[in-house]
């Protein structure tokens, strides 16, 4: 009688086994924080957007190593304690491997902090900060754009508009504008053009003071280095100044939307550049069609860059869960992070490389001009390796 | 010659939304902190209306932007302003700025913090030498401030229900003791309030853009209001002229990251030599 | 053990009149919460300390208002521009001089005096509204003081200026639960701090030039010096704020301090009952915890629900709706349902009290 029942309780004990089965097959957790609902929503959730779309088509085709991909989504509203009160919240409940995407630069640097101390590795989209260029600091990576370098890029690049002449900066008054626009002048003046520039106030709502005064300056170039919507209010001002010549949009957060938008406002696309490190979905390349299959698939109307921008680093994200392994951790992820090389397919000039000491790697900026409908590309994608003046 | 017209321009903004606010204060001594939201709210309103309509119909837009943002206004006193007689003035600055907080956080809400752009008319009507222009636009910016602040001045000088509302204004009790319906009196206060910041709002997204951040024109339209004079409706105007030239003057011949900073400048002497603004009438500064 | 001691006028010493906790039930009831603070962290996740946390600096920063514009009535839009000034002063001493806890958080939170100082000084000519509006322009002022510093700063400008953790000889607070333990101390003091100004002369002093500045001239205040302490005190205690805040976080970044934070702090001290301690303690505790309520709540919505909107616009409502709540239908904050609470069961079975009560607190 005993044998029997320890029979019965062993075969149960080994239904129950089989029952629950192998251990189940894991996800690789990421986290994923940025603006959705804050001032700058309009440029963040489209980067957002690509991201998820770039994971969805993965997962649809069995996601990593066998395992899917699952992503805690927070708002933070642009603000640094809700940013890191969504981090902490990922890394300590949702057991995320990586933190990924990230909003306004004055954000990433408390997350930073806090995720350096716990261990997590950071990797974010448009707006990045210094860290990770060379010698790049730990645990910080990005596949996006950072005021200095963009300055730089686009001073070579307006020598494609006009090779000599004035140009005028403009920006709003915030840590990372004065920052694009000293090495925009540093590289303008290296090249040989004059330089002046307009500061306008954060919280500006009406234009037309500022608009005139670089009108006044006869400007051959006017640069605008702000968000989406700034680029609007400022466009429309510009054009009532007086000021028909070229404007060139630098592409924090605007896309060929912007662009499009500005023109409608503006009352004439003419002279309307934008200088972008991703390419805008109408570039017929074969980058451009994935994303446009998949937004097709997953009924996401109208792309632009900002979502090619989430979408190149969710490529990026991927490749680094791939090196991690099946049985990633997060100091392996970080180690996967400091070796990655995506071809990025058309979408940017090259491929996103980092190295242990650069987590930026080599950018690839271009000149697109407004034409009618859409972006045409002015000449070929240049590349940016480093910074060529130092930051103070 | 081009910076008077755009000074004026941005004069005759900065006057409706401080109308906006002198007309709420004479009222009732409340100090309307929300105005700037009411304006972009009012500005979304119009935009969303001029969606529905699909752009056809003007007039329509019009009407429904008028009729909603009256109706809010009304809503405004009746839920919120009415409960409040007979508490010290703070709390009901303190309640304008959480309705504030509101405002700006269903504009995330309802229209995602999307930037918009109200397209009125883009018609040039003349061209300056030096390379300005003045667009149809600025015109009516300034014809609807003057039909504005005209049609005011004949309402309280001219009708009864204006002299009962001044009478109202200065003692609420003796006029309600004169059979003045003094509720009915506030409730126009604030729907015309609401309807000014309204008809700012829309003005100013059509010669600039709105988003949730665009509500700072709110602090101007309160300096230009205290500086002239809280409770004077010629101070609105002067105050908002005074503010806009400044501000224009820093941005154009100064240094333009200081323009931010000149309305409060402006606003520290003028208090230092006459708190109660150019043309307010002299009070105890007991407000809140 | 008995919870009431009866009528609150059989006091037999002027020891038991001055006692911060006269009743039983309040030691009780303080008692309780002090233990559960010191074993929370043994139970609970890293997120709600973490929270918590937060929660303490929001303490030290709201009950700094109080004394201003609670017990002392003057409005003041400023607060956000004291925290940046505690924390910028303890950034750069931290960062560019290497200068140790114990010297850098001093330092903040004298210069936030010396500010406090100056930005007091339209307290003794205006009032009010004009007042408010006074303190923010100040508030602008210092912020684009900052902003242009924080800019040419150097390298990593963008991301901030970066403080090392603090350390108190060797030992360095670096973990959620030393941080718990210190912001627990410190609030404990700031709040002390704050009692014993309040009950004292200064306290007593700044009420009446709340209620009428002219009378309290009559009878002999020095009211500009009154005005201008009250300043002081409570712009070194949001340096003081600011300055841990800048050590909690790590970073240091000037677009962290808004209009939009001086409001909540005034929101703080609104919904927790203006003029009591323990109401800006309990109105810090609300408006930090609110909006980390709501994204709870939020997420227990299914999504399709949702609207396609996030949280985050609900709970920048969130605040706003709270402060018309409470002004609308408690005016006096949430301290005053924990007095009517605590005087029902005071009185109880009786229905009215017999006699004013002598003081409350």
């Amino acid at each position: 009688m005993m044998k029997s029942i320890a029979a019965r309780l062993c075969l149960a004990a080994f239904a129950v086994g089989l029952a629950t089965g192998p251990i189940q097959a894991q996800e690789y957790k990421i986290g994923y924080i940025t603006d959705l609902s804050g001032p700058l929503a309009g440029s963040y959730t489209p980067t957002w957007q690509g991201f998820e779309l770039y994971m969805k088509a993965l997962n649809d085709r069995g996601g990593l190593n066998g395992r899917q991909i699952k992503i805690s989504l927070d708002d933070d509203g642009l603000r640094a304690d809700r940013a890191v009160a969504a981090a902490k919240k990922q890394v300590e409940r949702d057991e995320v491997l990586g933190i990924f995407g990230l909003s306004l630069s004055s954000t990433i640097g408390p997350v930073l902090g806090e995720m350096r101390k716990a261990g997590v590795p950071v990797a974010s989209t448009f707006s990045a900060i210094l860290d990770a260029l060379p010698p790049a600091k730990p645990m910080y990576y990005s596949t996006g754009v950072t005021f200095e370098v963009a300055g730089e890029a686009i001073a070579v690049l307006s020598q494609r508009i006009a090779p000599k002449g004035k140009v005028v900066g403009v920006t709003f008054d915030s840590v990372g504008g004065r920052a694009a626009l000293r090495h925009n002048k540093q590289m303008a003046e290296k090249l040989g053009y004059t330089w002046d520039e307009i500061v306008f106030p954060v919280r500006t709502a009406d234009f037309m003071p500022f608009a005139q005064s670089a009108a006044a300056l006869k400007p051959d170039i006017v640069v605008g280095h702000y968000g989406a919507e700034q680029n609007l209010g400022f466009v429309t001002a510009l054009r009532a100044a007086g000021y028909t010549g070229p404007y060139v949009i630098a592409a924090y957060g605007a896309s060929e939307a912007t662009v499009k938008q500005a023109a409608q406002q503006s009352g004439s696309g003419a002279n309307l550049y934008i200088v972008s490190r991703f390419a805008p979905v109408t570039d017929a390349v074969p980058g451009t069609k994935a994303i446009k299959d998949a937004a097709a698939k997953y009924g996401l109307a109208d792309v632009n860059s900002m979502h090619v921008t989430g979408w190149m680093l969710g490529a990026f994200a991927a490749e680094a869960l791939n090196k991690c392994g099946a049985s990633c951790t997060r100091e392996l992820l970080d180690k996967a992070l400091q070796s990655i090389k995506i071809d990025t397919q058309g979408l940017t000039g090259g491929p996103i490389e980092t190295k242990p000491d650069d987590h930026y790697g080599t950018t690839y900026w271009r000149l697109y001009r407004w034409e009618t409908d859409k972006l045409t590309g002015v000449g070929d994608w240049h590349a940016q390796s480093a910074l060529t003046f130092p930051t103070q | 010659m081009e910076l008077l017209v755009s000074i004026l321009v941005l004069g005759a903004t900065h006057a409706l939304l401080a109308a906006g606010i002198v007309i709420v204060y004479k009222a009732s001594r409340i100090v309307n902190f929300a105005h700037g939201e009411l304006a972009i709210v009012g500005a979304y309103v119009f935009y969303s209306a001029g969606l529905i309509t699909q752009g056809q119909s003007l007039l329509l837009t019009i009407a429904a932007t008028a009729a909603i943002s009256a109706l809010f206004g009304v809503a405004i006193y009746v839920a919120l302003m009415r409960r409040l007689v007979g508490q010290p003035t703070f709390v009901a600055a303190m309640v304008t700025i959480g309705l504030a907080i509101i405002l700006k956080a269903a504009i995330v809400v309802v229209w995602q913090s999307k930037s918009v752009g109200i397209n009125l008319t883009r018609q040039t009507l003349y061209s300056f030498p030096g390379g300005g222009r003045l667009t149809l636009v600025d015109v009516i910016t300034v014809t609807c401030c003057i039909a504005f602040f005209t049609a005011l001045f004949a309402f309280f000088n001219y009708t009864r229900l204006g002299r009962q509302f001044r009478g109202a204004a200065e003692n609420p009790l003796l006029a309600s003791q004169r059979q003045v319906n003094v509720n009915l009196i506030l409730a126009l206060a604030w729907a015309t309030a609401v309807f000014s910041a309204s008809l700012a709002g829309v003005l100013f997204g059509s010669r600039s853009m709105l988003s949730p951040q665009s509500t700072i024109i709110g602090l101007s339209g309160l300096t230009a209001a205290l500086v002239g004079g809280l409770d004077s409706l010629r101070g609105a105007v002067i105050g908002g002229m005074l503010v806009a030239a400044a501000t224009y003057i820093t941005a154009r011949l100064i240094d333009p990251a200081l323009s931010e900073a000149v309305p409060f400048a402006i606003l520290l002497i003028v208090m230092t030599w006459r708190p109660w603004g150019i043309y307010g009438t002299p009070e105890e500064l007991n407000r809140v | 053990m008995a919870m009431f001691s009866g009528s609150p006028y059989l006091r037999v010493s002027y020891a038991e009149t001055n006692r911060i906790l006269p009743e039983p039930y309040q030691r009780v009831l303080v008692g309780a919460v002090a233990v559960a603070a010191l074993v929370l962290p043994a139970v609970g996740n890293a997120y709600l300390i973490y929270l918590l946390n937060l929660t303490f600096l929001a303490i030290i920063g709201s009950v700094g208002l109080n004394l201003l514009t609670g017990y002392c009535g003057q409005v003041s839009l400023g607060h956000a521009s004291f925290l940046a000034i505690g924390a910028f002063v303890t950034a750069i001493l931290a960062n560019r001089y290497g200068a140790p806890v114990w010297q850098a958080l001093p330092a903040a939170c004298l210069v936030g005096a010396g500010v406090g100082f100056v930005v007091g000084l339209p307290a003794l000519r205006f009032r009010g509204i004009y007042l408010a509006i006074t303190t923010l322009a100040m508030h602008y002022a210092i912020i684009f003081i900052l902003t242009t510093y924080q800019a040419n700063f150097g390298s990593s400008a963008t991301a901030g200026i970066s403080v090392p953790a603090p350390a108190l000889g060797p030992y360095e607070i670096n973990s959620g639960r030393a941080w718990y333990y210190t912001l627990l101390l410190v609030s404990f003091g700031v709040v002390l701090f704050s009692l014993n100004l309040s009950r004292g002369y200064i306290g007593r002093a700044w009420v009446a030039i709340r209620d009428r500045d002219i009378a309290a001239a009559s009878v002999g205040i020095p009211v500009a010096r009154f005005k201008l302490l009250a300043f002081v005190c409570s712009a070194a205690l949001a340096a003081l704020a600011g300055s841990l805040g800048a050590y909690f976080t790590g970073v240091v970044t000037v677009e962290a301090y808004t209009l939009e934070l001086a409001i909540i702090y005034l929101a703080m001290i609104i919904v927790g009952g203006m003029g009591s301690v323990a109401g800006a303690v309990l109105g810090a505790i609300f408006m930090t915890l609110l909006p980390f309520g709501i994204e709870r709540a939020f997420e227990a919505v299914p999504h399709a629900w949702r609207l396609g909107t996030t949280s985050y616009g609900l709970q920048e409502a969130a605040t706003g709706v709270a402060i018309i709540f409470f002004l609308l239908f408690e005016p006096k904050g949430l301290i005053e349902i924990y007095r009517r609470i605590a005087e029902y069961f005071e009185r109880w079975p009786f229905r009215y009290r017999e006699l004013q009560p002598a003081e409350r607190r």
